[in-house]
C-alpha cells in the first residue's frame, strides 16, 4: 500500500508508471500489448513523483516506438480496462523535440489536480514515433462533453498551445474497431 | 458601476479533516490557499491543488532527490544511478556526449560543483 511519508505532500491520487514498446513490424493486439506494456512504479506524494521522474529517461531521448504512462493506480493503461471502456482520449501532435516539455507539463497539470473534472481523468501518455510524437490524456466518459471541454480548455492552458493548434478526440470503442490509437479521430480546432 | 446591492446565498467553505500523528507530518501549504486554476466550482468536493510553480519547487527537496527504491532496471529507459545533483550531472554527461568525439583529455570537460 503506497502512501505519502511524513513530510511529504499527498496527491489527490496514487499514480503508477508504465512503459511500453513495440517493434512497428509486429501488428499489435490486445495479448502482445498486455505483454509489452510494465509498470515502473506507484507514487503518492510529490516528493515520490520527482523521485520517480528523476530516474526516467526524458520522452525525447527513447528510442523506436515507445511510450510513458502515467495512470491513476488501479487503472490499467488499455482500452478495455473497466474505467476506460466508455472513456476517451484528447491528442495533440508534436513535431519532433517538444516531447520531454509537453509531457512534464502535462503531467503536473494532472499530477496538481488542475483539470477540474472530478473523477473522470484517468492517465496521460506520451507516444514516441517516428516523425511525430503524441501527447493523450484518458477520460472516462467519452459522451461527457461538458468534461471533456472543460479537459481541452485545461489543456490550452497548462500547454500554452497556440489558438489554432488542432486537438483531436477519440472514443476507446473507436480505437478498438479499426485497431488504432491515432488514427481516425474527430478534430476540434 | 451598479448601485444596487444584492444578497448572496452563502454557504459554507468546504474543508478538508486532516488527522495528523505528529506535527512533521503537517503539509507546508497548510494555511495556505492553493494555486488557483481556471475553474471556480470544484467539482467533487475540496481537492489537493497544487501548481506547477509549487511542484517544480519541490523537486529539489532532499527526499525527492534520493532514488526510489525498487526501480527496474529498464535500458534506455530507467536510469538507476543519477547523482543526487540531478539535473547538473544530467547536463555534465550530455555534455560529454556531444564532445566525445574529439581528441579530448581527461577532465578537460569537468564542470566545477
Amino acid at each position: 500500500m503506497i502512501s505519502p511519508a511524513a513530510g511529504e505532500h499527498p496527491l489527490q491520487y496514487n499514480y503508477t508508471f508504465w512503459y511500453s514498446r513495440r517493434t512497428p513490424s509486429r501488428p499489435a493486439n490486445t495479448q502482445s500489448y498486455e505483454q509489452n506494456i510494465r509498470q515502473i512504479g506507484t507514487v503518492a506524494s510529490v516528493e515520490q513523483f520527482w523521485k520517480f521522474y528523476s530516474h526516467l529517461v526524458r520522452p525525447g531521448d527513447l528510442t523506436g516506438h515507445s511510450d510513458f504512462h502515467l495512470f491513476k493506480e488501479g487503472i490499467k493503461p488499455m482500452w478495455e480496462d473497466e474505467a476506460n471502456k466508455n472513456g476517451g482520449k484528447w491528442i495533440i501532435r508534436l513535431r519532433k523535440g517538444l516531447a520531454s516539455r509537453f509531457w512534464e507539463n502535462i503531467i503536473l497539470a494532472m499530477l496538481g489536480e488542475q483539470f477540474m473534472v472530478g473523477e473522470e481523468i484517468c492517465g496521460v501518455v506520451v507516444s514516441i514515433r517516428f516523425q511525430e510524437d503524441i501527447l493523450s490524456i484518458w477520460n472516462k466518459t467519452a459522451s461527457d462533453q461538458v468534461t471533456t471541454s472543460r479537459i481541452r480548455d485545461t489543456l490550452r492552458r497548462v500547454l500554452n498551445l497556440p489558438p489554432n493548434t488542432i486537438m483531436e478526440y477519440k472514443t476507446h470503442n473507436d480505437s478498438l474497431k479499426d485497431n488504432s490509437s491515432f488514427r481516425n479521430t474527430k478534430i476540434t480546432l | 458601476m451598479s448601485s444596487e446591492r444584492q444578497q448572496t446565498k452563502s454557504c459554507p467553505i468546504p474543508t478538508r479533516v486532516l488527522h495528523l500523528k505528529d506535527w512533521t507530518q503537517l503539509p507546508d501549504c497548510y494555511s495556505q490557499t492553493p494555486g488557483g486554476t481556471l475553474f471556480s466550482t470544484t467539482p467533487g468536493g475540496t481537492r489537493i491543488i497544487y501548481d506547477r510553480k509549487f511542484l517544480l519547487e519541490c523537486r529539489n527537496s532532499p527526499i525527492a532527490r534520493t532514488p526510489p527504491c525498487c526501480l527496474p532496471q529498464i535500458p534506455g529507459v530507467t536510469v538507476p544511478s543519477l547523482h543526487p545533483m540531478g539535473k547538473l550531472q544530467e547536463l555534465k554527461e550530455e555534455l560529454e556526449e556531444e564532445v566525445k568525439d574529439l581528441p579530448a583529455e581527461d577532465n578537460q570537460f569537468e564542470m566545477d560543483i
